[in-house]
């Protein structure tokens, strides 16, 4: 049982495949997952990039997704003055923002808790990953576990709505998934087209390179060059139809595609060689800090939708925030990831004020639930980081969607303080209750989506609200 | 003021699709936002006798209903609308909505000692703040008569009013020029022989606003496109259709000849509207087109020279015929079916399954069997997967509403999802006419077997009945509308469901599937979406699809026939290459729509060409991605995947994305699985740069490989130009292969296979 992967778990048989064959089919499709970008527009790179004036930038979403499920009581909602059956080890500490507090783990962001605001109050109401997954990012009111989304998550809804909109002067796709949550969410009934564009591995290693974007080999780019100039000589098709409609839109495509794979450009977007290397450093030397780092550098660079996800070998011994004692020894793992995590998230939240993207770009920090108030201990199932040896009875914690904890940063919004509150053992929420409607309808109303009056059909040709019930959070608009 | 109702409303089960994120959202948008509520300012057409006291049904409802405030966003939400005021969806129920004004909100909803403070008309016309805005200017007649109906004690005449017996408009049909108008008027006809002029309350729709658009008040406006357009007018639950000709008026001179009923429909139609169709396509062109229809790949070489290089005037019938009798067909149409019956992988353990199910229904169309008989095989199905592989759809299709909606949809083109939880807004379909249908599956019993996964399936000795959800009433088996009630217990239901299908006279059955076909071939389906049979969503040729229809029950559900009598007329022989004129008809077949090659085609068309071979997993080696039997392979072929093939969730054949991506145009350009097919040793590439043939030859035979046809003059000194040329090393130093590589050949089969020609089937 030494696999980290095979790490079995009566309780929870969620995360624990996040490094299986999900994840590796869509490394191997490469660019498969592509989403489209907007048809129109496209031809107009060129002269897009040639015109001197800065492109005016959509309002972007970063979403740091940390999936397994973050405990609340030992981050942003620490429980000082209860039973020690609950408490947990870590230290409660002050932010500089007065009264609120998180634990000892968080010290970055304590520091800048004024650029930050704590949804504390956050609920849904699934209890397993999948269909917890699916209430947190497409909205699916269903409490049972569903092998895949009935309906589109907020990303490939949200690209999808906006390729409808005005044409896009950005060679980037609008929508980039670095190690993008993907188990639990995707296109539904939108279809592939909308998916993002994902870059999977670890940009913190020196031989980390994003396949099929601005190749780099001058021999591939004019070969390339040379067939396309060939093809277009030999397609007679495309003279004898007009353009408008399908046709049109594949030349379109065309030309799209061939920007992408050429252009130095778009390379340029995903080369973090050509940041700062104190700035590398002050997201942290790491797959986390690097990730977060590329997504600040892709949405200045006009990608509008954008997630991350907190997984794989900083997490400790399962690869995600998932810990169950069989898992992990909760308080061990914590401590393991706290460090990258929140330097990661400190430097991303800094980041997108000090250059003036506080406005254009929300960042959302959240996971699929909170984790059990109630301190469980079982043995282990394998050793390995956060993790004691086989069979040593170790703590953790079990899933918990009653209430948990966000964190929301940028977006225009009043930062430096807490939203709602949970009971005193962090059970329930006590006030300002919020729900998975509600997250996500803050989340289209930050990139100018009406929910309350959006309908999208499925296939039936029914049409389907973006968001059943759910009304954006006043405090974080 | 006593109430006789009971508030038994709320029943409809939770967890249940309608109830989910759904909602009751239908049509929501449009009413809510569309509408302003400003139709009151227009000339009051409907003056109420004062002596005539209001109606809650025939008055107030469709005030309620024109405003928006029963649409799905707004107080005919899921669960609770609005705020908890809930109102049914688009008035359907008037009696709860009744209750709802009446009873709850703690009865500020109706103030009867203060009529004008009643929450229904201060919220309704913005006196106190709305959500949803201004709905009723207080001037306008509509808040009169709300007010009215308040003062007169909001009384419920349900059991009294005078009914409703059917909506008209008129003009109903009508030639309307491009860019004219016409003015609709919407007449209410009651059983006491009384007629209302109710335009300014009913509720217009466009099935093609591309084509003509109309206002709230009932005035169409017609665009440029030529064709049939509808206007669908509702009022109370009821529906009723303006159909208009929209026609181009261009000079139609020439026209093919016609080789029997689809042709005279079809070019009658197109004279009709006076849009010349485009001339008869060459046989090179029609080869390679007919062949990718019925057979789902490239043509070969040898069967293009059977045809191009014939004299006999039947060439093309006898390729034809020759088509329909290979194993190519039953792989190309399997695919097609199996995946519309979810075919599905979701275990490895289903792969007997499937496998027996996938030949069932291949060889079923090989052996060309009787569609009415192969539905009823399907539908009537019992036994053992092993002993009977039909029964694998109940496998698949386990829920008795999941039987009853996709057999609706898929073999009747009756989309019924709607009435599960109220009424369809569009249709005729109550929530009786569904549950009755659902009790047709209500005695298919199931039992495991010593196989994990596999049930076995047979008749539960009973007598069918199913209950309406909501009504509690106990229904039996009734298909859309004909009831069927002698079936005793000991016989299946189900035998009387196919019964009732495969009867000539059923309006539903033949249609479906003639119309399905058509799409397959024309792109268009003559009623479109080609699931979605309504009256309210008419053929844009009704005479070419009754003709159809009639066809196909004589020949006795003939499938092959069906195609054959198709692709034979020289309505689908047109060239794709639009005229001065027709460019513009996206509906009426003037010219033949271009469609891109499904995923599985274009996959084996590119190891066709490059001579490499997609390798499948526990499949013979050379099985092809068309015969492919489920969905389990999309995972491990991204290439499936990103050019959409299904993962055979849906019965709906929408499932298959066949619009463009930019994922699709990187993969054909630079994919690795792209790249190693023009690379592959001993594939085309490799071998044409080794053949001692003289160039011309070389390319004219990729040409006939990729396209079907030898290249033109240009084309060919074009391409052993680039064959042959120098190779020069450019400022960077960099150059592409030498004269006759291989090199030069992958260059030149990429770019043919990154032409629109070639992913499209024109």
């Amino acid at each position: 049982m030494s696999d980290p992967f095979h790490a079995s778990s009566v309780r929870c048989a969620g995360p624990q495949s996040f490094g299986q064959g999900g994840r590796r089919g869509f490394i191997k499709m490469g660019l498969a997952g592509f989403a489209s970008l907007s048809l129109p527009g496209l031809l107009r790179l060129k002269s897009a990039t040639a015109s001197a004036g800065a492109p005016k930038l959509k309002k972007s979403i970063i979403m740091v997704w940390k999936p397994g499920g973050c405990s609340h009581l030992d981050t942003y909602d620490p429980k000082p003055d209860i039973g020690s059956e609950y408490r947990g080890p870590f230290k409660t500490i002050s932010t500089s923002v007065p009264g609120m507090n998180f634990t000892e783990l968080l010290p970055m962001q304590a520091r800048i808790a004024d650029k930050l605001t704590v949804l504390r109050s956050m609920h849904q109401t699934a209890p397993g990953h999948p269909a917890g997954s699916m209430q947190m990012l497409s909205g699916d009111p269903e409490t049972r576990d569903k092998p895949k989304p009935k309906y589109p998550d907020w990303m490939t809804v949200a690209n999808y709505l906006r390729s409808k909109d005005a044409p896009r002067d950005n060679p980037l796709p609008r929508y980039v998934g670095v190690n993008p949550p993907l188990e639990y969410n995707g296109p539904a009934y939108l279809g592939d087209a909308y998916s993002p564009f994902t870059v999977m591995g670890d940009p913190n290693l020196p031989t980390f390179s994003v396949p099929n974007i601005g190749l780099s080999d001058p021999n591939e780019v004019k070969r390339l060059s040379q067939r396309s100039t060939l093809r277009q000589r030999l397609d007679t098709l495309d003279r004898a139809f007009d353009k408008q409609g399908e046709l049109g839109a594949l030349d379109q495509f065309e030309t799209q595609a061939m920007s992408l794979l050429t252009s130095p450009l778009t390379r340029e977007a995903f080369d973090l060689t050509k940041e700062d290397e104190r700035t590398r450093d002050r997201y942290g030397r790491n797959a986390w800090g690097q990730q977060l780092l590329m997504a600040r550098r892709l949405v200045e660079a006009g990608v509008e939708v954008m997630t991350t996800s907190m997984s794989g070998p900083l997490c400790g011994r399962v690869g995600n925030w998932d810990d169950h004692a069989v898992n992990h020894h909760i308080f061990d793992a914590m401590r393991y990831r706290a460090q990258a995590y929140d330097q990661a998230v400190t430097a991303l939240i800094e980041d997108i004020y000090e250059r003036g993207l506080d406005q254009q770009v929300l960042v959302v920090v959240t996971g699929e639930f909170g984790r059990t108030p109630k301190i469980e201990h079982s043995p282990s199932t394998g050793e390995g980081i956060g993790s004691g040896p086989a069979g040593t009875t170790q703590p953790g914690r079990d899933h918990w969607p009653r209430a948990f904890s966000n964190v929301w940063a940028g977006g225009g919004i009043q930062t430096g303080r807490f939203i709602g509150a949970t009971d005193k053992r962090g059970e329930d929420p006590i006030e300002r209750a919020c729900s998975a409607g509600d997250f996500l309808a803050t989340i289209y109303h930050h990139l100018g989506i009406d929910s309350a009056n959006t309908f999208i059909n499925d296939l039936n040709g029914r049409p389907t609200p973006i968001v059943d019930r759910g009304r954006p959070i006043a405090e974080l608009i | 003021m006593s109430n006789p109702f009971s508030l038994q409303y709320g029943s409809a089960p939770k967890g249940d699709s309608c109830q989910g994120i759904l909602g009751h959202a239908l049509v929501a948008l449009a009413f809510c936002i569309g509408i302003s509520c400003f139709y009151g300012r227009l000339p009051a057409n409907e003056p109420k006798s004062p002596s005539v006291s209001v109606s809650f049904v025939n008055d107030v409802m469709p005030v309620l209903t024109k405003a928006g405030c029963n649409s799905g966003v707004c107080h005919a939400k899921a669960v609770n609308g609005q705020n908890g005021f809930r109102l049914s969806l688009l008035g359907f129920e008037p009696q709860d909505d009744y209750v709802h004004l009446l009873k709850e909100g703690r009865g500020r909803r109706l103030s009867m000692a203060s009529p004008a403070s009643s929450l229904i008309l201060s919220k309704a016309s913005g006196q106190v703040p709305h959500r949803g805005g201004v709905r009723l200017s207080k001037e306008s007649t509509e808040y009169a008569t709300l007010l009215g109906w308040i003062r007169d004690g909001a009384k419920y005449d349900g059991p009294t009013a005078t009914k409703l017996l059917s909506i008209q408009v008129q003009p109903d049909r009508g030639t309307l020029p491009p860019k004219s108008q016409q003015q609709l008027t919407a007449i209410a006809v009651y059983a006491d022989g009384t007629q209302r002029d109710v335009t300014k309350l009913a509720l217009f729709e466009s099935n093609e606003k591309s084509m003509a658009e109309v206002s709230e008040h009932g005035l169409v406006q017609a665009m440029e496109l030529p064709g049939r357009v509808s206007i669908m007018v509702r009022y109370q639950g009821l529906v009723s259709v303006y159909s208009a000709s929209i026609p181009l008026g261009a000079m139609v001179d020439s026209i093919p000849a016609s080789k029997g009923f689809i042709d005279d429909a079809l070019f009658s139609n197109l004279k009709e509207l006076g849009i010349p169709p485009s001339p008869i396509c060459d046989d090179a062109t029609f080869v390679r087109r007919v062949t990718l229809d019925v057979a789902g790949r490239l043509p070969t070489t040898q069967e293009l020279d059977s045809v191009v290089g014939s004299t006999d005037p039947n060439k093309r019938d006898t390729f034809v015929a020759k088509l329909l009798q290979s194993s190519e067909y039953a792989d190309f149409f399997a695919n097609k079916w199996t995946a519309m019956l979810k075919n599905r992988r979701d275990d490895a353990s289903d792969i007997t399954s499937n496998f027996a199910f996938y030949s069932w229904v291949r060889d079923s169309l090989l052996q060309n069997k009787p569609y009415d008989q192969m539905v009823r095989e399907l539908l009537a199905a019992t036994g053992t997967v092993q002993s009977n592989p039909p029964v694998a759809w109940y496998k698949r299709v386990k829920e008795q509403k999941q039987q009853l909606e996709d057999v609706a949809q898929l073999f009747l083109g009756v989309r019924m999802q709607c009435a599960q939880c109220h009424h369809h807004p569009f249709e005729k379909w109550s929530q009786d006419d569904y549950y009755s249908f659902a009790a047709f599956f209500s005695q298919v019993g199931r039992k495991p077997t010593s196989t994990r996964g596999e049930d076995m399936i047979f008749h539960k000795r009973g007598i069918a009945t199913a209950a309406n959800i909501k009504t509690g009433t106990v229904l039996k088996p009734a298909a859309l509308g004909t009831s069927i009630d002698s079936i005793t217990a000991d016989q299946d239901p189900r035998l009387h469901l196919a019964n009732w299908m495969s009867d000539p006279k059923n309006p539903f059955f033949a249609k479906a599937v003639v119309n399905r076909y058509w799409k397959h071939f024309f792109r268009r389906g003559l009623i479109d979406p080609e699931d979605d049979i309504r009256d309210t969503n008419p053929p844009s040729n009704p005479e070419l699809l009754a003709g159809l229809e009639k066809h196909f029950i004589a020949s006795g559900f003939d499938l092959k026939e069906l195609v054959r009598v198709i692709v034979t007329s020289n309505a689908y022989q047109l060239s794709s290459v639009p005229n001065q004129s027709n460019s513009a008809d996206q509906q009426n077949y003037s010219r033949y729509y271009h469609k891109r090659l499904q995923a599985e085609v274009l996959l084996d068309s590119i190891d066709d060409v490059t001579g490499a071979r997609t390798d499948f997993q526990n499949l013979p080696t050379g099985t092809r991605a068309v015969a492919l039997p489920d969905n389990s392979y999309n995972n491990a072929t991204p290439f499936l995947k990103v050019f959409g093939r299904p993962e055979n969730e849906s019965v709906c054949e929408c499932e298959r994305t066949q619009s463009s991506s930019l994922a699709q145009s990187l993969h054909l350009m630079n994919a690795g699985d792209v790249k190693a097919k023009l690379a592959t040793a001993g594939g085309r590439a490799d071998l044409m740069s080794k053949s001692q043939k003289p160039m011309e030859e070389r390319v004219t035979e990729l040409y006939r490989i990729a396209f079907g046809r030898s290249p033109s003059a240009a084309e060919l000194s074009g391409a052993v130009d680039y064959l042959t040329e120098p190779s020069s090393a450019d400022a960077s130093g960099v150059s592409v292969g030498q004269p006759a590589s291989p090199e030069r050949f992958q260059d030149l089969i990429w770019a043919l296979i990154n032409t629109k020609e070639f992913l499209f089937n024109h």
